[in-house]
């Protein structure tokens, strides 16, 4: 996962760190001009010694203050990069703007190195983006059990398959689980939630097809008060947003079940519309954490920026397979620091 | 977001709406406002920079045609590349064939399939489906719903494991039906052992056609999954779906660029029938975020009229009766003047109210009225007094109130022309407006 975006976003680095360098090397008399910086396709393997060792050649004993001009270039490559990586344009415009102004104007120090700088730079702008965390078991623990958890998204982003893989991974941290099969439009979607719930050894609470959701979420939130379950699991039918009818339908399940959690899903290979439909969501429903599926089908990641940064909501886990243990808490901390990790 | 994107291309061609030779900083602010809407209707990136590219020298080098405003011209070459983009419709013929279904999870191909079924069988067809979806549960369940609806037969079975095996068995228990569809499970690029899978169901199906399901909003994967896609089994059609969510389906241009097919159908809408043929022209509009062009070129085309109002005079102030009866005229060739502002790629101009308010069939009586008065009167509106009015009205077969009426709007016109006259030379040109409505070119 991210593989992709950390090789691309680190050409991008070793491209800025590139061109502050060049600048360097023009405001230093004696030495020759850089050479022409490699392109992006070249492996950042081979680049990172000659660029150790350009760095060290071209540090004169001045201070360098970085300007607009020494990093419009990168930048634009970098914006490529982002966009090419499925980061919504107007995130990235945001992500541009944030390494711009962590870098012009900078006065770097003799010894502070290029790529520190850059690496800092970008380093704060995606953990900006991509806020904190969601510890989904520690916010059980130190909540009113049961805690009612509501799936919502658009269709066939995966909420059924999150919500069995959810269950399996509260089911194995020894926390009881029930799921409310309120999912009762898509035909066959009864018999998949069932068919998940058998598999795990999860409790169940479903109406025949075409029922209520909020009746059947309602049924499974007094299960699991009579049944002292810990986790109430809720799934939807997937909606758009921009059917209003749909949307009010699940505003009234929100009514009627009171949820805890509303858990946002949505798939990591979605483009820019990842930002109009998470917004839209937010704004009719609400949303206090996202999940990401599909994400072994993309190593870009870009819709994970996206999202976190139009509405400002953790990222809870991430899905990475089919199985039911292919999902993964996410880190925001952990995942910066994998995608600018030095050592490629 | 959108909105602001369309209207800041609209902005751009604005800007080259009065210029007479094509400027090359337009043209680059235009290019720039392109490439951000494609961008952000998730098109490939590397197409976006050849497109624009293929747009910036093509309005620069190539004459600008006579008649032709530069306006026109780029816009001409931007939608050209851009049809050329989603290459020609894929063909859907009603012949005796065999489909098979790919795509990544959660794309839609099930319910797709069932809506392709529904379309088949509402041509004539027998048509057939066999559920090779063995993994995900609840997909027999549902295509077999889906299909009982339609009185289309399913085959499958929900407890097999093997689906080279059902598919076998399959084709031989529906081999009467005329059109087979195979639904497979949803996989991606990157599971080996399924896109053998797949490979050996195209095998076995020796399937007519393979058509690649992607959903409208899938981003830049696109491109390397269709690619994946197509080498494995030779995408010939792309089919678009969930196009009722506000996602522009740019992925799916990657889709076509990498397997050089056409887009066969798009799906906008969760019952059956939500399945329409491919549009190129609707389609590019939706991805720009603009009015219909085409629909605009043909409705200037058909309201071809004489075009002798004095935009000189009546650009000086000089808009008399006359001038305002053949716009009239102009305008009810050419249908609703709020719908017509809306085509216009003018940006976001804003006209009074009031001018929105004359209905067609005001218009007509409007004219009738005109037609009543004398060469003086249409000349200079300022002498109609109330006896003049009386037997205008007269003439008209209607009261003074209309005659009153009609002046006021005349007034109106005229106050809104003198307005926007002190702004022609800022960023909105009256006179190039003027022109459209009355047809000139």
């Amino acid at each position: 996962m991210f593989s992709g975006l950390r090789e691309r976003l680190l050409a991008a680095r070793n491209r800025l760190t590139g061109s502050i360098g060049a600048a360097a090397a023009s405001s230093a008399p004696v030495e020759k001009p850089a050479g022409e910086i490699p392109a992006q396709t070249v492996a950042p393997k081979n680049e990172t010694p000659s660029l150790a060792e350009k760095v060290k050649i071209l540090i004169v004993d001045r201070e360098l203050v970085v300007s607009e001009k020494d990093v419009s270039d990168a930048l634009s490559d970098l914006e490529m990069t982002l966009l090419e990586s499925d980061v919504a344009l107007p995130v990235t415009d945001a992500i541009i703007a944030n390494v711009r102004s962590g870098l012009v104007g900078k006065h770097r120090k003799i010894g502070e190195s290029v790529d520190d700088l850059v690496v800092g730079a970008l380093k704060s702008a995606l953990l900006n983006v991509l806020g904190k965390g969601f510890d989904l078991p520690a916010y059980i623990k130190a909540h009113e059990r049961p805690v009612k958890i509501l799936f919502t998204g658009v269709n066939g982003t995966g909420k059924t398959t999150t919500v069995a893989k959810i269950g399996a991974y509260l089911k194995k941290q020894g926390f009881s689980v029930v799921i409310g099969a309120g999912d009762t439009y898509r035909a066959g979607a009864i018999e998949q939630i069932g068919v998940h719930a058998e598999r795990l050894g999860i409790k169940i609470i479903e109406h025949q097809s075409g029922a209520d959701p909020s009746a059947v979420l309602f049924d499974t939130v007094q299960y699991a008060i009579a049944h002292k379950t810990d986790v109430v699991l809720a799934d939807t039918a997937g909606r758009f947003h921009t059917k209003a009818n749909l949307m009010s339908q699940l505003d009234k399940i929100r009514r009627v079940m009171k949820p805890d959690l509303i858990i946002y899903v949505d798939e990591a290979v979605a483009g820019n519309d990842a930002v109009v439909r998470a917004a839209e969501f937010d704004k009719t429903v609400g949303a206090d954490a996202i999940v990401l599926t599909k994400a072994d089908m993309d190593s870009r990641g870009g819709a994970a920026i996206s999202i976190a940064h139009t509405i400002g909501k953790p990222l809870l886990f991430l899905g990475t397979g089919q199985a039911y243990e292919d999902i993964v808490p996410f880190e925001p901390g952990a995942v910066v620091e994998e995608l600018l990790g030095c050592d490629a | 977001m959108m909105d602001t994107l369309s209207n800041s291309l609209k902005d751009a061609l604005k800007k080259l709406a009065g210029k007479a030779v094509v400027d090359r900083a337009a043209v680059d602010e235009l290019v720039k406002n392109l490439q951000r809407a494609l961008l952000s209707a998730d098109v490939n990136v590397k197409l976006v920079m050849e497109l624009s590219k293929a747009i910036r020298t093509r309005s620069l080098d190539e004459e600008l045609p006579k008649n032709t405003n530069v306006r026109d011209h780029v816009l001409r070459i931007v939608y050209q590349e851009l049809v050329r983009l989603v290459y020609a419709t894929a063909d859907v013929k009603l012949e005796p064939q065999v489909i098979l279904m790919a795509g990544l999870q959660g794309s839609g191909k099930t319910t797709t399939t069932a809506k392709i079924a529904r379309y088949f069988q509402k041509k004539g067809m027998k048509v057939g489906v066999i559920c090779a979806d063995t993994f995900r549960p609840g997909a027999y369940d549902q295509l077999s719903t889906l299909c009982a609806k339609i009185n289309v037969p399913c085959f499958g079975d929900p407890k097999a494991t093997d689906a080279r095996k059902i598919v076998k068995d399959g084709l031989a228990a529906i081999k009467e039906q005329e059109i087979i569809i195979v639904d497979t499970q949803g996989r991606h690029a990157l599971e080996p052992e399924l896109i053998q899978e797949i490979i050996d169901l195209n095998v076995i199906t020796k399937a007519n056609h393979r058509w690649l399901v992607i959903d409208a909003a899938l981003g830049q994967q696109a491109s390397e999954q269709a690619r994946r896609f197509h080498e494995a089994i030779g995408i010939d059609g792309v089919i678009i779906t969930k196009m009722d969510g506000t996602a522009k389906g740019g992925g799916a241009l990657s889709a076509v660029a990498e397997t050089k097919s056409g887009i066969v159908f798009i799906g906008a809408g969760e019952t059956i029938e939500n399945l329409e043929r491919f549009d190129a022209n609707g389609f590019i509009s939706r991805l720009l975020g603009m009015g219909d062009l085409q629909a605009l070129y043909e409705k200037a085309q058909e309201a071809q009229m004489e075009s002798d109002i004095d935009m000189e005079a009546m650009m000086k102030g000089k808009f008399t009766l006359r001038d305002m009866y053949k716009q009239l005229e102009a305008l009810n060739k050419m249908g609703p003047l709020k719908q017509i502002m809306n085509m216009l790629p003018m940006g976001n101009m804003q006209l009074p109210e009031g001018v929105y308010d004359v209905t067609s069939t005001k218009m007509v009586r409007y004219r009738i009225i005109m037609d009543s008065m004398n060469a003086k009167e249409l000349d200079d509106p300022g002498i109609i007094n109330s006896s003049r009015m009386q037997r205008i009205a007269r003439g008209a077969g209607g009261s003074p109130e209309e005659v009153r009426e009609l002046l006021k709007y005349y007034k109106m016109m005229h106050k809104t022309l003198k307005g926007l006259r002190g702004a022609t030379s800022g960023k909105f040109n009256m006179k190039r407006l003027m022109k459209r409505f009355s047809g000139m070119q």
